[in-house]
């Protein structure tokens, strides 16, 4: 039996739950982790089961590949933040699980006002996890920060929906655009680059991923990004006249580019990982771009699933690093390799992957993506990503080096739970570029 | 014996796994798993040798994806440079036997010398590509965890600099593998079936990508800087796999990837090539010989004995591309020779400046010899294995391409005896200074004598009677003459 859109109302369920949950004078935590971990999970498996392609024309969400397979990066990259749930705040497990609603609507819709509820309801719920994950003003201070971007993201989106309707009538798919048109889907695809961080439209996203507890930032940049790019991919379809698909290489080049030199002299380590998110994210937007450029063929939806598959692993693993060590600059991080032993290592291991040097899994990420783009004769924007990847090792590098090569000085803080989940990330950073032929055959039962 | 080319890099990646978990034993485990790669190697040369049929052993893994397939293919010219990896890596492994060092620097070794194995073995450029980047990993650690006072930055700079070139090398495969698909209609990363015609106007482009990767490993100057600090600060060991095998790459990426693939677009590009060769061999010879330390110095050199080795090589004749493959074994075993023995001096003394030392020649005689005996094969004298290999590269030059490359190259020579006749004179002979601490330095125990012995002899043996080596090459080369 099978039931269309079973994995949003596991979410649904979920939130639900953990909402119920806090109606107890003291809910008991192991009860909220296990509708934190079990929603997550459950959604997951349950998008494997969930018919492909049953959409009427006139459906409002549908269920397509690309639906199914985001939904997995999306659970992959929310996994780590729902195993560090240690259920004592019933409305943070409430908020997550709310967010994920969000992003699987998102991956879902299937027309723009669809995909704005999507993306309001992913996001809404994210500015108050920031808030909440740590206390403090810093917290509160990057949250309205973050607010204020998404609520003129927000705002972009609503406008560009509203010229593009003007234009077209139309609320879904549209084969051709007038000018007035063309403005709304640039401005919808503005939208998205916000989210995503792509330059000029990254000054938020340090701040929120600095502030934000490491867990959390993990879970940005992993879970919300892949939905970003799910967005951005979804504005592409369903105006494929739109000109500003055009652009997309050219705004990816600049944004690997600036994220990557802007990483170069952080001291914070979630400040440089929140950059290097950046640097990813412009590879990313390469990607879409290429895929865009060439006639939005499978191969470049399989470059884009896997990067963001390696990448809910560099990202959520260095994360979970960070709040294991409780090391939060670079200096501190000096000479502490021998004495964090094992997660050290891993944290080596993903900081390669990360700088994309193989036999990593984020090399062949990164591989993939810019075969794309060369595939698809965007050779300038494929030479900056090269680029910007070579800059990039400057600071993975450099961090390898701080962390073995120097010495230690003063008291090291003492490292705290989490170290199995900075092993696994790195085991499957490693497995997914030493044996990524298990990946593509997965890829390819989903994608026949 | 189905998958002999796999246990040829397997073998040393498994004694490297073995030798991180075997603790205080791990070096007993490195020198058995060295010993066997070593003999594994040398069994299969033999046989490809002996064997008309094994001329070039292929292994053939099933296509995987976008037309990337594990293909293995090793011919003389592999061989010669797997049997020289494994070689000096069993001498490495035997001249660190008495250093305290954890269970992690067996096992770089190991590692180093299975991805290098790796690289000469690939048939296919995505398994090429993913060998020659795994080397840098291995040697980032040996240089950063086990090298001397500047090795935290000398190791990143190592690391990026030949990233940076190797970058560039990929997007060029990606665009050949990518114009080849868009003209035939087949994904292949195979060397044996691309073809670059594919490509049109922009071959040229993708030949300097290709070219730029492989010039920082050689290293051609002005690419070069990253050497002199990485061979000064890594450890005796990692010098000599530096210098004696990773320098290598970069002409063997040249001689089976660049030029099989571009046979006209290089030829074109021989004026500017080889005239950064001929360059390198002055340039190289001058900057050694305003080196006060010793280990600089001979890095320095080898920039311009790899200089020796491309004029050879690019000169496309069989002279040269013999004299050019021959002088890339004699610059391996030579400094080699010579690295370690700045190694040992540093392990007696802590000092390796040529103003520390004096009169050692008294104090430590053997030590003297091998350093002499290694000096003169570096300056090419007649009857010892540099000369064969410069004789017979810069005849290669002259033959071919302007005289003036040949007329750099005998200058280099010259100045050659200009900087490492002086240097053994201020350390052996030279009555010692104020600072000196020579008195230090106790001569060779048997060990070190033995491995001395062993890379003398070849260095004689390659002298005096080069037949059988030039032969050895010689099938391999034989495609490349233009």
């Amino acid at each position: 039996m099978t039931i269309p859109l079973a994995p949003q109302a596991a979410l649904l369920v979920g939130v639900l739950s953990a909402l119920s949950l806090g109606l107890l004078r003291r809910p008991p935590p192991s009860a909220l982790r296990g509708v934190a971990i079990g929603s997550v999970v459950s959604a997951a498996l349950l998008a494997l089961q969930a018919p492909i392609g049953d959409a009427g024309s006139t459906a409002i969400l549908i269920t397509d590949a690309k639906s199914v397979g985001w939904l997995y990066l999306i659970c992959l990259g929310a996994l780590p933040l729902a195993l560090w749930d240690d259920g004592t705040d019933d409305v943070f497990t409430a908020l997550f699980l709310g967010s994920l609603l969000g992003m699987s609507l998102l991956a879902s819709a299937a027309n723009l006002p669809m995909l704005f509820i999507g993306l309001e309801f992913m996001s809404l719920p994210a500015y108050l996890l920031v808030a909440r994950s740590r206390p403090g003003a810093r917290a509160l201070e990057a949250a309205v920060k973050y607010f204020f971007a998404g609520g003129v993201a927000g705002a972009l989106f609503l406008l560009g929906l509203s010229l593009y309707y003007a234009d077209t009538r139309s609320l879904a798919f549209s084969g051709t655009l007038t000018p007035l048109g063309q403005a709304g889907a640039a401005l919808m695809a503005a939208c998205a680059l916000f989210k995503l961080g792509a330059f000029p439209l990254n000054w938020w996203l340090p701040d929120a991923y600095e502030a934000a507890a490491p867990e959390v930032s993990g879970f940005l940049s992993t879970a919300m990004k892949s939905a970003a790019v799910l967005f951005l991919m979804r504005l592409c379809e369903l105006a494929p006249e739109a000109r500003f698909a055009a652009f997309l290489p050219a705004i990816g080049a600049v944004t690997a580019l600036t994220g990557a030199i802007l990483a170069l002299r952080q001291q914070n380590l979630q400040r440089l990982f929140a950059y290097s998110s950046i640097s990813h994210a412009g590879l990313l937007i390469i990607g879409v771009g290429a895929w865009a450029a060439a006639g939005r063929s499978a191969d470049g939806v399989t470059a884009l699933l896997f990067f963001l598959g390696v990448y809910a692993f560099m990202s959520n693993g260095v994360f979970a690093f960070i709040k294991h060590s409780g090391l939060e600059t670079r200096a501190q991080l000096k000479g502490r390799g021998p004495a964090l032993a094992v997660p050290a290592v891993a944290f080596t291991v993903l900081l390669f992957s990360l700088g994309g040097i193989p036999p990593t899994g984020g090399f062949l990420a990164k591989l993939l993506v810019l075969w794309r783009a060369v595939d698809a004769d965007l050779l300038w924007p494929a030479i900056a990503g090269g680029v910007s990847a070579l800059i990039s090792l400057a600071y993975y590098l450099g961090m390898t080096r701080d962390l073995w090569f120097e010495a230690p000085s003063g008291p090291a803080p003492k490292p705290g739970p989490g170290a199995a989940l900075v092993i696994a990330c790195a085991a499957g950073a490693l497995l997914l570029g030493a044996a990524p032929w298990f990946m593509s055959g997965l890829i390819g039962t989903i994608w026949p | 014996m189905t998958m002999p080319l796999t246990a040829l890099w397997m073998v040393p990646l498994a004694g490297a796994a073995l030798c991180a978990v075997a603790g205080p034993r791990a070096k007993h485990v490195a020198l058995g798993a060295s010993a066997l790669f070593l003999f594994l190697a040398a069994g299969l040369a033999w046989m490809q040798k002996s064997n008309a049929a094994f001329a070039v052993i292929n292994e053939l893994g099933p296509i995987l994806a976008y037309g990337i397939s594990y293909r293995l293919s090793a011919d003389a010219l592999s061989f010669g440079m797997i049997v020289l990896t494994a070689f000096l890596n069993l001498i490495c492994v035997i001249a660190s036997w008495d250093l305290k060092v954890p269970a992690g620097y067996w096992s770089c070794f190991l590692a180093l010398a299975a991805a290098l194995t790796g690289v000469f073995l690939a048939r296919d450029l995505f398994f090429f590509y993913i060998f020659w980047e795994a080397t840098l990993i291995p040697m980032f650690f040996i240089i950063g965890l086990w090298g001397s006072s500047g090795r935290q930055h000398a190791a990143v700079k190592f690391f990026l600099f030949t990233f940076a070139g190797s970058v560039f090398m990929l997007l060029a495969i990606l665009a050949l593998v990518s114009a080849h698909h868009r003209v035939t209609g087949v994904w292949t990363w195979d060397l044996a079936v691309l073809d670059a015609r594919a490509l049109g106007a922009a071959a040229p482009l993708v030949f300097w990508g290709l070219v730029l990767g492989f010039a920082v490993k050689i290293p051609m100057i002005p690419l070069h800087t990253w050497l002199p600090d990485a061979h000064t600060e890594a450890p005796a060991a990692g010098s000599v796999m530096l210098a004696g095998v990773m320098l290598k790459m970069g002409v063997y990426g040249l001689l089976r990837v660049a030029i099989p693939l571009f046979p006209t677009v290089s030829w074109d590009a021989l004026p500017i090539l080889g005239g950064l060769a001929a360059f390198s061999t002055i340039y190289g010879a001058l900057c050694a010989m305003a080196q006060t330390d010793l280990k600089r110095m001979i890095a320095y050199s080898s920039i311009a004995h790899l200089g020796f080795c491309l004029l050879g090589v690019l000169s496309r004749t069989s002279q040269g591309l013999a004299g050019g493959t021959l002088q890339l074994v004699n610059h391996g075993l030579t400094t080699g020779a010579l690295f370690l023995m700045v190694g040992f001096l540093y392990e007696r003394s802590h000092k390796r400046g040529l103003a520390d030392f004096g009169d050692l020649a008294t104090r430590a005689p053997y030590l003297a010899f091998f350093f002499g005996f290694a000096t003169l094969a570096s300056i090419g004298l007649p009857g010892l294995n540099g000369f064969v290999g410069e004789f017979m590269s810069l005849s290669g030059a002259l033959e071919s391409g302007p005289p003036i490359f040949a007329f750099a190259g005998v200058l280099g020579v010259t100045l050659a005896a200009g900087y490492a006749l002086p240097a053994f004179q201020a350390v052996f002979w030279a009555p010692a200074g104020p600072g000196s601490v020579s008195d230090k330095v106790i001569d060779l125990n048997l060990r070190e004598r033995a491995i001395l012995w062993t890379l003398s002899g070849l260095m004689l043996w390659i002298g005096l009677y080069p037949q059988p080596w030039l032969a050895w090459f010689e099938p391999a080369l034989r495609g490349l003459v233009r």
